[in-house]
């Protein structure tokens, strides 16, 4: 379980976020929903420990109840691009993380290649993220993340650069990988039929400053909700979101 | 291949054809503009000493060039980590290359002699700052995804450096190269002009003296073969270290 305590990001003279305080369990996906320019990816690149210096920032973040530093091995972060390295090869892609944490390369890659398959990749090791559609740099892209084996992930919009058809699948396809194997995850998305659909908890934002400003728990397991039930909380989450757009 | 070098084939031949029917026809002295052929036959029959000189220039060339590659790859990278350094030596650098070649290479060899080092010396002032200027614009093409990536794995500066920033400075680096190519065999020959026992630049200087402009242009058919090997050389190193989608661009 992640807890951030107290968060304040200041930048330019101007306070981002103010005294923004969460939770992320250590199953399930959490969904963070905000209007644009709340400071949604800022948060999540605070948890990563990549905040540019430009900001100053205040706040603890605790795993398990204990203090942790920034960047974290249980902290495993997605950029909203894909960021895939074109000069490396999807396998090599997909196996940086581990590498990075000090596994030896053939390894790493024997570890990630096992895992193209499940991933829906299968044949595509030795391509070249130019040469795959943008669902599947998606799948790279989550296999690199997920790999690494960390308590938590932080998804930022993964989803968002996909057709919808594709994006359907790929909230499927999240939720039999996470199954497969189980962690807390934490889900920016702009979409609300994402959040409602995949989501255990949505957490919403509010802007000026930055803070949380309602946590609503979804009943029912993710793709076993009526669309009743749906339809009326996505309701509550655009009151919610249209109230504060000035 | 054919078909992009065929414009550039097609081109050399008119010149080459327009200047022997001009040469032949005209009737102008052969003393102030001989035709290729003159030329070719010329390079033919001087091609021991001509090849002797060569041999001489190009190894000025290339190990001024190597040095330059070396060390503005060492400059970039501290260059890099140090910014107060960056901005310090930029400026020093900018001047140092409105210095005129024809100051600089009489002013190498009245402080270093006749030998190798002041033409090496003059290859490495002329061809560093451009490669110099394109490693480190290079690396700021970096997309910071890329290295807010590794950070977030955890990666250190020097890995995030070797891993995102010097791979993104490819094109860049290899752009750099081929300018700064062009200047090297150039820079040696001028060296060589203002004052060598060997080498095409004291071959022209006295082929000029003895009103050898066949010879004279012998020797700058010669200088445009090494630069011509020296670009080529590149292209291979370009060719042979692409991956991903550079690599499918460069077939
Ligand atoms: N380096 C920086 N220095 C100062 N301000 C910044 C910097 N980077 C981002 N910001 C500001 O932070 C604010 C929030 O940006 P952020 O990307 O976190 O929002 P977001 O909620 O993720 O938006 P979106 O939904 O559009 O992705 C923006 O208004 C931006 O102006
Ligand atoms: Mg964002």
């Amino acid at each position: 379980m992640l807890e951030i305590q107290n968060l304040t990001l200041h930048a330019d003279g101007r306070s981002l976020i103010k005294d923004l305080s969460l939770v992320v369990p250590g199953d399930g996906i959490t969904a963070l929903i905000g209007p644009s320019g709340c400071g949604k990816t800022s948060v999540l690149k605070w948890m990563a420990g990549i905040l540019p210096d430009a900001f100053q920032t205040h706040g603890t973040a605790l795993l398990d109840g204990k203090p942790i530093s920034l960047p974290h091995r249980g902290l495993c972060y997605q950029p909203q691009s894909d960021a895939l390295f074109p000069w490396l090869t999807i396998a090599e892609n997909a196996a940086m993380g581990l590498e990075i944490a000090g596994l030896p390369r053939r390894i790493a890659l024997a570890q990630v290649t096992a895992l193209f398959a499940p991933f829906g990749l299968a044949g595509c090791e030795a391509q070249f993220p130019a040469q795959l559609s943008g669902g599947m740099r998606q799948r790279a892209a989550f296999l690199r993340t997920i790999v690494q084996d960390s308590r938590l992930v932080l998804l930022d919009e993964p989803f968002s650069a996909l057709d919808a058809v594709t994006r359907l699948r790929m909230q499927d396809w999240l939720l039999s990988r996470l199954s497969d194997r189980p962690r807390g995850v934490l889900l920016v998305t702009h979409d609300l039929h994402e959040a409602t659909g995949i989501a255990d908890r949505i957490l919403v934002m509010a802007a000026n400053p930055g803070r949380i400003i309602a946590e609503i728990d979804v009943p029912g397991q993710p793709g076993a909700r009526t669309e009743a039930i749906l339809a009326d909380l996505r309701e509550t989450l655009k009151t919610l979101l249209l109230e504060q757009t000035p | 291949m054919l078909q992009r070098t065929l414009p550039t084939l097609v081109l050399t031949a008119c010149l080459l054809g327009g200047w022997e029917i001009y040469c032949r026809q005209s009737g102008v002295s052969p003393l102030i503009l001989p035709a290729p052929t003159e030329v070719i036959s010329a390079l033919i029959r001087e091609r021991s000493e001509i090849g002797r000189h060569a041999v001489s220039t190009l190894s000025v060339a290339a190990l001024g060039f190597s040095l330059s590659v070396s060390f503005a790859v060492l400059t970039s990278i501290l260059l890099h980590f140090k910014p107060w350094l960056r901005r310090g030596l930029m400026p020093l650098f900018v001047t140092s290359q409105t210095i005129p070649l024809v100051a600089l290479a009489p002013l190498m060899i009245l402080w270093f002699g006749f030998g190798m080092l002041p033409k090496v010396l003059l290859v490495v002032l002329v061809t560093f700052f451009p490669i110099l200027l394109s490693l480190l614009s290079g690396y700021r093409q970096t997309p910071p995804a890329f290295r807010d990536l590794l950070a977030s794995m955890g990666a250190g500066r020097w890995t995030i450096f070797r891993r995102a920033t010097l791979p993104s400075a490819r094109a860049a680096f290899l752009a750099g190269l081929r300018i700064s190519a062009t200047y090297a065999i150039v820079a040696t020959i001028f060296a060589e002009y203002a004052g060598a026992r060997r080498g095409l630049g004291i071959y022209i200087l006295t082929a000029k003296n003895n009103f050898r402009a066949d010879l004279v242009l012998s020797a700058v058919v010669v200088s445009a073969t090494l630069t011509l090997a020296l670009l080529g050389l590149i292209r291979l190193l370009d060719w042979l270290s692409a991956r991903g989608p550079e690599a499918r661009g460069n077939a």
